[in-house]
């Protein structure tokens, strides 16, 4: 999957590192979702002495999913700490180096586990500067594995978007291929607010051309991935990748979607949907989390107050089933978006069904 | 708990109704079936029943003004109920109660209007006493919000736009086939949808807009328009501006027709039966049919409806004391009526037309429409298709005139009929054979008695 245009509204961005990975020119280097994340929280330490991570098994195991590889050789282990069993103490620690002035990445070996962290990464890391009176800022990133997929069961396959979407000052990424973590998580680290970094443990292995030349992705900057005109399917994360196999199927019986990557959550860039959505007069949401209080159905209002008098049949959802994760892989696959729900979504609401 | 009386919806297309004059005060005793209120609908005027015993507790809606329907406009206290309390009941939540948010503004919005119209308009102009309290829970148009934008957009009223969404929802490719079968229709979209638009919003405001700069800067009197008037002004710039009306006129030799109308009358005398030459007519119409079943169809969008019955409209002006106006009497069946009850009919239409008011009933279903100004000396004229009809014929006097019979002149009586007919249904070579078998029928006048 590749980035085929840009935003067609305008916004430029102030940081001239901030270029879309597609258009930047240089020889096609295909690394996995992995890599890329290295890659990024790697050349962001070696530019800034302030960066260091720290988690479970990410320095001498060279991390779970093996994304810190060779980290520790590189930064020593002042800079990449292998911590306790112990989500609620080092995610605590490192808000207090954040508001002190270093710059921590958290892994969370999966962010089911953050839920043990919820008080410091919910309570105390997005409210530090409101609470400070602007004292103290908390500039952190939590990243780690999200949402189900690999027969993990129900407690190990939270996709935590739906709960903590809601919180006001946090700053959520879910990225859907190589490039795009990369030039995300860069701009994550460099952020001066606490960033909830969702990666898919089904994509880590995912490989994706990602530029030599150095570039930032935005945050809340949407990409169009495809374009079309009778649908707009709007998603993040994982489920963009159901959402282009669905177009490439629902394109055969001509109906000609147009996909896009939010990229972000928070901040939602709803400018780019609305402007398709005033093209299409049609949209799906497609998001991985639960449907009820969720980022779709966030999205789907905004949809439906901005494009009111667009829209030709309501918006559309699809979401993970509204029961705990199942461990069987059929039962899962069921559960989780996948092509044929999208697909039947978007019959229905072009009135195709 | 009172009773709540809101305005009811009157007809399929009623959005609002004016209480023209209320027959009870507040503190009256009122019976279930006694007429409360005549109600101004968007096509007539009708009696407002009680369904309750008690009495009158509050009015909430003045006599001329205008109101969404659903709207409350009266209490009724049943018995054992305190008025006085019902009353300051009202006063407390904020007296008439508008359907919803867009009727409040409706309602504000007619109001300045609506006094000119109690003025202007005699009370109980045309009274109806039937009107069934299920139509209140009329359909409820479904259409999408892209459609209803792109039809207003384009000047298409959604109303005419067959909905193919779940439960007939209007949705885009519907709007968007209406304006393709507009635009291979012939007419000019964008005139159209200038004039089209502007006749909506006389009929939704209500309100005279101010269409021509020219009206306003020169001194002279407003008038509010009638529901009536509304209706005629909605409809038939609707008609004008979306089918395209060609006209094809013919002359026919009345004498015999005439002749014969006499003889009858001498002999009916004595039965109260006085047949017109409209009756003829009518009848000389409904006949042509069986030969001719597209005259008796509507344009549909991708079909041509042919209807099974023959139902003939007749054009009937009011008279100006009564508010003037014009509206369209159906007879129905009337291919299988003979002349006697064809008048017997038309006589009691125009009657009621003009004392009580036609029923909703009464003007319904029309598949072709006769227009005849003969009784005022005009010869010739064109009439506007009364839709969703493809054709309407307008009659011109029976006059003596020179004609010329075998080569010689001579003293004949003659009238011209005009059909005005919709392109898209009707060519010219097939009304050129409808008006030669009218011709037939009102020449050889025999034929229509047998």
């Amino acid at each position: 999957m590749s980035a085929t245009m840009s935003n067609a509204h305008t916004r430029v961005p102030k940081n001239p590192l901030f270029r879309e990975p597609s258009l930047l020119g240089g020889a096609p280097r295909e690394i996995e979702f992995r890599d890329a994340i290295r890659e990024a929280m790697s050349e962001e330490m070696r530019r800034d002495k302030r960066v260091f991570l720290l988690g479970e098994e990410v320095a001498q195991y060279d991390g779970a999913y093996k994304v810190s590889k060779g980290m520790l050789a590189e930064f020593g282990e002042r800079r990449i700490i292998d911590t306790p069993i112990s989500e609620s103490g080092f995610a605590g620690m490192a808000i207090g180096a954040a508001a002190m002035g270093l710059r921590p990445i958290v892994e969370f070996m999966s962010w089911s586990f953050s839920l043990v962290a919820a008080d410091p990464i919910l309570n105390n890391a997005p409210k530090m500067l409101y609470m400070s009176g602007g004292q103290l800022g908390c500039p952190i990133v939590f990243r780690g594995n999200d949402g189900a997929g690999g027969q993990l069961g129900s407690t190990h396959s939270w996709a935590v978007e739906g709960l903590f979407s809601n919180v006001p000052g946090v700053k959520i990424v879910i990225p859907s291929c190589p490039a795009d973590a990369k030039g995300l998580l860069k701009t994550a680290i460099r952020d001066d607010d606490p960033v909830f970094f969702l990666e898919s443990e089904r994509l880590l292995s995912v490989k994706g051309h990602v530029p030599e030349a150095e570039y930032l992705i935005p945050f809340g900057h949407a990409i169009v991935r495809r374009t079309g005109t009778h649908c707009t399917l709007a998603s993040w994360g994982r489920p963009v990748i159901f959402c282009m196999e669905a177009a490439e199927i629902l394109a055969k019986e001509g109906i000609d979607c147009e996909v896009i990557d939010l990229r972000t959550v928070r901040p939602l860039d709803l400018p780019t949907v609305v402007e398709s959505v005033r093209k299409t007069n049609c949209a799906v949401v497609v998001d991985q989390s639960w449907s009820f209080a969720s980022p779709g159905s966030e999205l789907a209002s905004q949809i439906h107050k901005a494009c009111f008098d667009d829209l030709d049949n309501f918006v559309h959802r699809v979401h993970a089933d509204d029961v705990p994760t199942p461990y069987s892989s059929k039962l899962e696959q069921e559960y989780l978006p996948n092509v044929r729900k999208i697909c039947e979504a978007v019959r229905s609401a072009t009135y195709r069904a | 708990m009172p009773i709540e009386i809101t305005m009811p919806r009157l007809s399929d297309t009623m959005e609002a109704g004016t209480v023209i004059k209320w027959n009870v005060k507040e503190g009256d005793a009122v019976k279930s079936g006694s007429v409360v209120a005549d109600i101004e609908t968007d096509k007539a005027t009708m009696e407002m029943q009680c369904f309750d015993d008690g009495r009158m507790a509050a009015i909430l809606v003045e006599a001329g003004k205008q109101v969404k329907v659903g709207t409350l406009i009266a209490l009724v206290a049943l018995e054992g109920e305190d008025i006085a309390s019902v009353k300051d009941s009202v006063k407390a939540n904020g007296g008439a109660k508008p359907a919803s948010a867009p009727a409040a503004k409706s309602a504000t919005a007619t109001a300045a209007s609506s006094t000119t119209t109690a003025v202007n308009q005699p009370d109980n102009r045309y009274g109806m006493e039937e009107f069934s309290p299920a139509s209140e829970d009329g359909p409820r148009m479904r259409v999408s919000p892209v459609a209803r934008r792109i039809a207003e957009e384009h000047g298409i009223d959604v109303r005419s736009v067959r909905g193919t969404g779940p439960a007939g929802r209007v949705i885009k490719r519907d709007v968007e086939q209406a304006l393709e079968n507009r635009a291979s229709a012939g007419a000019t979209a964008k005139s159209s949808t200038i004039t089209t638009s502007h006749a909506l919003a006389v009929s939704t405001g209500g309100v005279q807009t101010p269409g021509s700069p020219l009206s306003l800067s020169l001194p002279g009197r407003d008038v509010a328009l009638s529901g009536m008037r509304q209706t005629i002004a909605r409809r038939l710039v609707e008609s004008k501006t979306s089918i395209p009306h060609y006209q094809v006129t013919m002359k026919f030799d009345m004498d015999r027709l005439l002749e014969m109308r006499t003889t009858f009358n001498g002999k009916l005398a004595s039965s109260g039966v006085k047949l017109s030459v409209n009756d003829f007519l009518i009848r000389a119409c409904a006949l042509a049919m069986a030969e001719h079943p597209y005259f008796n169809a509507s344009f549909a969008g991708d079909h041509v409806r042919i209807h099974e019955v023959v139902n003939i409209g007749i054009a009937i002006s009011l008279p100006a004391e009564k508010g003037g106006g014009l509206v369209v009497g159906v007879i129905r069946d009337a291919d299988h009526k003979s002349l006697r009850q064809i008048s017997l009919e038309a006589k009691a239409l125009g009657e009621k037309a003009r004392t009580k008011g036609l029923s909703v009933q009464d003007m319904s279903d029309a598949t072709f429409t006769i227009s005849n100004l003969g009784m005022f000396g005009v010869e010739h004229f064109t009439a506007i298709i009364n839709p969703p009809n493809s054709a309407i014929l307008a009659c011109g006097a029976a006059v003596a005139q020179p004609v010329v019979r075998n080569g010689a002149l001579v003293v004949g009586t003659q009238m011209q009929a005009t059909l005005s007919l919709d392109h898209r249904v009707i060519d010219g070579a097939m009304a050129a054979q409808y008006l030669a078998s009218l011709k037939e029928f009102i020449e050889e006048p025999e034929t229509l008695v047998v």
